[in-house]
């Protein structure tokens, strides 16, 4: 039973990552992904320690992350990447401050195998969910990357739609860690974007082949675990990783 | 405002980033006129306009007809050649459905077969590009046209096909145009209005009162042939 909720739980969070992915690799924000993955390592920390829904921990410290970041960025006027950095190594500190030993491999590359009916549920939901509020907001925010100017002039309201992208980001981040954990979560939502890249001709093949990338990747990785009885996130990712060296020799001209 | 007027400007000036781009400007554009700007670079042609789509912040008084439905065609715009977006999809972000793809994509000289609208867009030539950023602004039926140097990078026959499709798109359903060009000779011909700018209005009127010699060397500043 365990096996079956872990792979649902992956087949709908490797999917959401790898939409996502799609969006941020487009938007050259590939490595925020990785960033807030270990900013929500104190979030993680205490979730292991109190025993409740790791995404429950990552979420509400994320979203501290993320205002903090914003907050720095009206006063100071420094590049958004310098102070991302800042926040994450401080998160990073932190949680190792009271992080315990025989915690910090399921912080670091998740853990699957455990998740039970109702986190699969919840999961899955919230997969669901953000996957609707993206594809309605996918379109809106390519034209803004393409030329705010003319998303404006087509009543695009950008600041809104960002901010939605930006929650999404926090959420699709928070989800993942259950499943390959804060250091490896970014690899879930830039690896099936970037494969998807080299196999489509069109927007479409692009956003959707990376949904079904991510979530291949998660069910080779699981039943890999299942064979070979090592950790599931690190095969997760190296799932992906091979799926795009396979797809180098698709690059479409 | 009276009914055929379409944008009222008042006493309008535009600073951008401490620097003065537009000073006290006032003009009105009727509906169903073609205004053209002209102006040496630097003259706040492109600030204008981007400012009249409220892209800029401003003092003074921008006023449109209510409910106005803007097509823009902006100076500068490029797509990543990497990026997976077919011409379909583009012209999908304004939910327009096929038969109006290939409508927009006629008044452009472009004919809209499978493979074309399957094409990645970002591999287009600069022309052709330029050409589907025109169509696209046309596509849903704007009431204004705000066009920034629209030909830049498209070749001489194209431009004077697609001019001949403005106007005739034009005749038939009577937008506002306001255009910013450099190209006197094809444009000014049918236009009503010239607006002639640098930073202040220096000319504004029909266009045969205002494209005289001595007039383009006070705009231009040097020698120049109409």
């Amino acid at each position: 039973m365990n096996l079956l909720y872990s792979l649902i739980t992956g087949i709908f969070i490797g999917g959401i990552a790898g939409y996502l992915g799609s969006l941020m690799v487009t938007k050259r924000m590939a490595l925020v992904g990785d960033a807030l993955g270990h900013v929500a390592l104190p979030g993680v920390a205490l979730a292991l320690i109190y025993g409740f829904n790791v995404t429950l921990g990552a979420l509400p410290v994320l979203i501290l992350g993320i205002i903090l970041i914003w907050l720095f960025e009206m006063r100071t006027k420094l590049p958004m990447e310098a102070l991302t950095g800042i926040v994450f190594t401080a998160s990073v500190a932190i949680a190792f401050l009271f992080l315990p030993e025989n915690k910090v491999s399921v912080a670091l590359i998740g853990d699957i195998s455990q998740v039970g009916f109702w986190n699969t549920l919840i999961s899955v939901m919230l997969c669901i969910l953000t996957f609707l509020v993206l594809r309605k907001i996918f379109s809106k925010i390519i034209l803004a990357n393409l030329s705010e100017n003319l998303a404006k002039v087509e009543h695009i309201k950008v600041e809104k739609y960002n901010f939605i992208y930006l929650a999404c980001i926090a959420l699709v981040v928070a989800l993942g860690i259950k499943v390959t954990g804060s250091l490896l979560m970014g690899a879930l939502v830039i690896t099936p974007a970037a494969a998807a890249r080299n196999f489509a001709r069109n927007l479409s093949q692009y956003s959707y082949g990376a949904l079904l990338i991510g979530s291949f990747s998660c069910v080779l990785g699981i039943l890999a675990f299942k064979v070979f009885a090592l950790p599931a996130g690190p095969l997760i990712i190296l799932a992906a990783s091979l799926i795009f060296l396979i797809s180098l020799g698709f690059k479409s001209k | 405002m009276n009914k055929s007027l379409i944008l009222k400007v008042k006493n309008l000036n535009v600073e951008l980033g401490k620097e003065k781009i537009i000073e006290d400007l006032n003009f009105e554009v009727q509906k169903g006129e073609i205004l053209i700007i002209l102006g040496p670079n630097g003259a706040g042609k492109s600030v204008l306009l981007r400012t009249l789509l409220g892209l800029h912040p401003f003092q003074g008084q921008i006023q449109w007809k209510k409910n106005i439905h803007i097509g823009y065609v902006p100076e500068e715009f490029t797509i990543p050649s990497g990026l997976p977006l077919s011409v379909k999809e583009f012209f999908q972000f304004k939910n327009i459905d096929l038969p109006e793809i290939s409508r927009a994509l006629q008044w452009v000289e472009i004919k809209s077969s499978p493979g074309f609208l399957e094409k990645r867009i970002g591999t287009l030539s600069t022309g052709q590009l330029r050409r589907i950023i025109i169509a696209w602004a046309l596509a849903d039926n704007p009431d204004v046209l705000l066009l920034d140097e629209p030909m830049l990078g498209i070749d001489i026959r194209g431009r004077v096909t697609i001019y001949d499709h403005l106007v005739k798109l034009w005749q038939e359903q009577g937008q506002t145009i306001i255009l910013v060009s450099h190209e006197i000779r094809e444009v000014v011909k049918k236009a009503d209005k010239v607006l002639a700018l640098n930073k202040r209005k220096l000319f504004f009127g029909s266009p045969r009162k205002i494209i005289t010699f001595q007039n383009l060397v006070k705009i231009y500043g040097g020698e120049i042939s109409i």
